[in-house]
């Protein structure tokens, strides 16, 4: 049923993400499907951390591809790769989704069982891309390199959209201390993928 | 809180903020210092970046195929829809907003109905119409049938169709059902005489819905997703509305997941549909409809 991506000409080319969105700016929905069916798994990734129900996933997973289509025209290469908007865009969706479950239920944490999310250090995916499979072995290995307690606050915050007082409620700790590990948490994470960037570079 | 944070207090924020983490106080006070410092700006920048790319370690994770298919041929299906209905896509805003404040060129003008409260028993066919037409004018559905998109459009609801197939198709099994009756299903989705008709609804749960009118067998079927649990006590009831009537078609549940699937048999002549409705009423059904419909399509 899905067009065979390979028939459209624009994906033979290096630049297939960046291609692909101008085409969607320019109202080819086959771009769309194109763009879906190469990312849909990492999108459904991304989204399915943050949060817990079918419905929710499938919605948010639909209504970011949704935005990517009717935000095309504004994408800009230079300021990161097709798949770090994406996620980027999924992330912030599933946020927003994760917190408005949040209010309504008026309980303190969505899916709050208890469950402390940890990062899995993730296998390279056959699916992806050179370039891709390289971008994500250096933030997983910069992830990696962190200290446990310090890589939870880290989760707590960007999987779980939980603020610095938040995240001292569900773990206990005092909020100073949370503070401090997302900063140095951030720090690392930073400097360690400038060092892993250029590393890859040329 | 907009009385002066230190540059040194808001440097120190900036990690939490990139990742928005900070409370909703703190955060208006660091981004009151950040709008006015060039070098806070470099900075969050920077850590934004970082924060963009933690992404990028998220282990992919396969979809259900039925569920990955379902999901993009309602994305084709809306894409090849607005491409129809407003060719310059660029900063569009993501929300129907815009399709709102167009009303049908030759729809009564949208009664102040959105969100729907309930209506009196009893409403005349007129009111309760243009109610309909309000709705549909209110989504912005409506209009891009009327256009070039038409085609697109249907090619979109055949491919919703043929992902519902595919779910259908499992469900029956499962009920050992015979052949004849998924060949009898897929007729009624696919067959050559099948009007297909897109529900549009201002539920904020923004259902979508496509009734499918499989003319040589009067046969109809309702899909449709994300429809929330009627409230305790009430049941949906879906009506055939003609210009003189509203035809009581049935009652129906949404699964848990927000998935209806409503079959009905009704005989109806093709210039005489104005319309089809979905209520929410009391258990059991009602014998007219007594709230403003939840989702709605009217025939062209």
């Amino acid at each position: 049923m899905n067009p065979s991506p390979t028939a459209l000409p624009y994906l033979e080319s290096g630049r297939e993400d960046a291609a692909l969105v101008r085409a969607m700016a320019d109202g080819d929905d086959r771009a769309l499907g194109a763009l879906y069916d190469r990312w849909q798994g990492i999108v459904h990734g991304v989204v399915a951390r943050i949060l817990r129900q079918p419905n929710d996933i499938e919605d948010i997973v639909e209504e970011t591809f949704w935005q990517a289509w009717r935000q095309a025209s504004r994408f800009d290469p230079a300021r990161g790769a097709v798949q770090t908007w994406l996620l980027t865009i999924a992330r912030s969706r599933a946020l927003d989704r994760a917190r408005a479950i949040r209010r309504r239920r008026e309980s303190p944490i969505e899916g709050d069982d208890g469950e402390v999310v940890v990062q899995q250090v993730a296998p390279d995916d056959p699916g992806l891309d050179a370039e891709a499979a390289e971008r994500r072995r250096v933030v997983t290995a910069a992830l990696a390199q962190l200290p446990a307690e310090q890589r939870e606050v880290l989760e707590l915050g960007y999987y779980g959209g939980l603020s610095q007082s938040e995240i001292a409620e569900r773990t206990g700790q005092p909020l100073g201390t949370v503070k401090t590990r997302m900063r140095l948490a951030m720090q690392k994470l930073r400097s360690q993928l400038q060092i892993l960037r250029s590393e890859g570079e040329p | 809180m907009s009385d002066g944070m230190t540059h040194e207090a808001a440097t120190e924020a900036l990690e939490a903020l990139a990742l928005d983490a900070l409370d909703a106080s703190e955060r208006a006070a660091v981004l009151a210092h950040v709008a006015g410092c060039a070098e806070c700006q470099r900075e969050l920048a920077a850590l934004e970046r970082t924060v963009s790319e933690l992404a990028l370690a998220t282990s992919p994770l396969p979809m259900a195929p039925a569920r990955r298919d379902r999901i993009r041929a309602r994305l084709m299906a809306r894409a090849a829809a607005d491409r129809a209905f407003d060719a310059p896509l660029a900063d569009a805003p993501i929300a129907d907003a815009p399709l709102a404040k167009a009303p049908l060129a030759d729809a009564p003008p949208p009664p102040d109905i959105v969100p729907l409260h309930p209506v009196r028993r009893g409403m005349d066919m007129s009111t309760w119409m243009a109610m309909a037409a309000g709705i549909i004018a209110i989504i912005g559905m409506g209009g891009y049938l009327r256009v070039r998109g038409e085609r697109d459009a249907m090619r979109g609801s055949l491919q919703v169709a043929q992902a519902e197939r595919g779910a259908q198709v499992a469900t029956v099994d499962s009920l050992r059902a015979s052949l004849e009756e998924k060949d009898r299903m897929i007729a009624n989705l696919t067959g050559a005489q099948v009007a297909v008709m897109t529900l549009a609804s201002p539920s904020p749960t923004s259902p979508t819905g496509r009734m499918f009118w499989d003319k040589a067998h009067d046969a109809w079927t309702l899909v449709a997703h994300r429809v929330p649990m009627p409230k305790s006590g009430r049941t949906y009831q879906l009506w055939l509305m003609t210009p003189t009537a509203k035809i009581n078609a049935g009652t129906f549940m949404p699964t848990p997941n927000g998935e209806v699937m409503m079959r009905a048999t009704m005989p109806m002549s093709t210039d005489s549909l104005a319309g089809v409705a979905v209520t929410e009423e009391p258990m059991g059904g009602s014998p007219q409809p007594t709230t403003a419909p939840m989702m709605v399509a009217l025939a062209r």
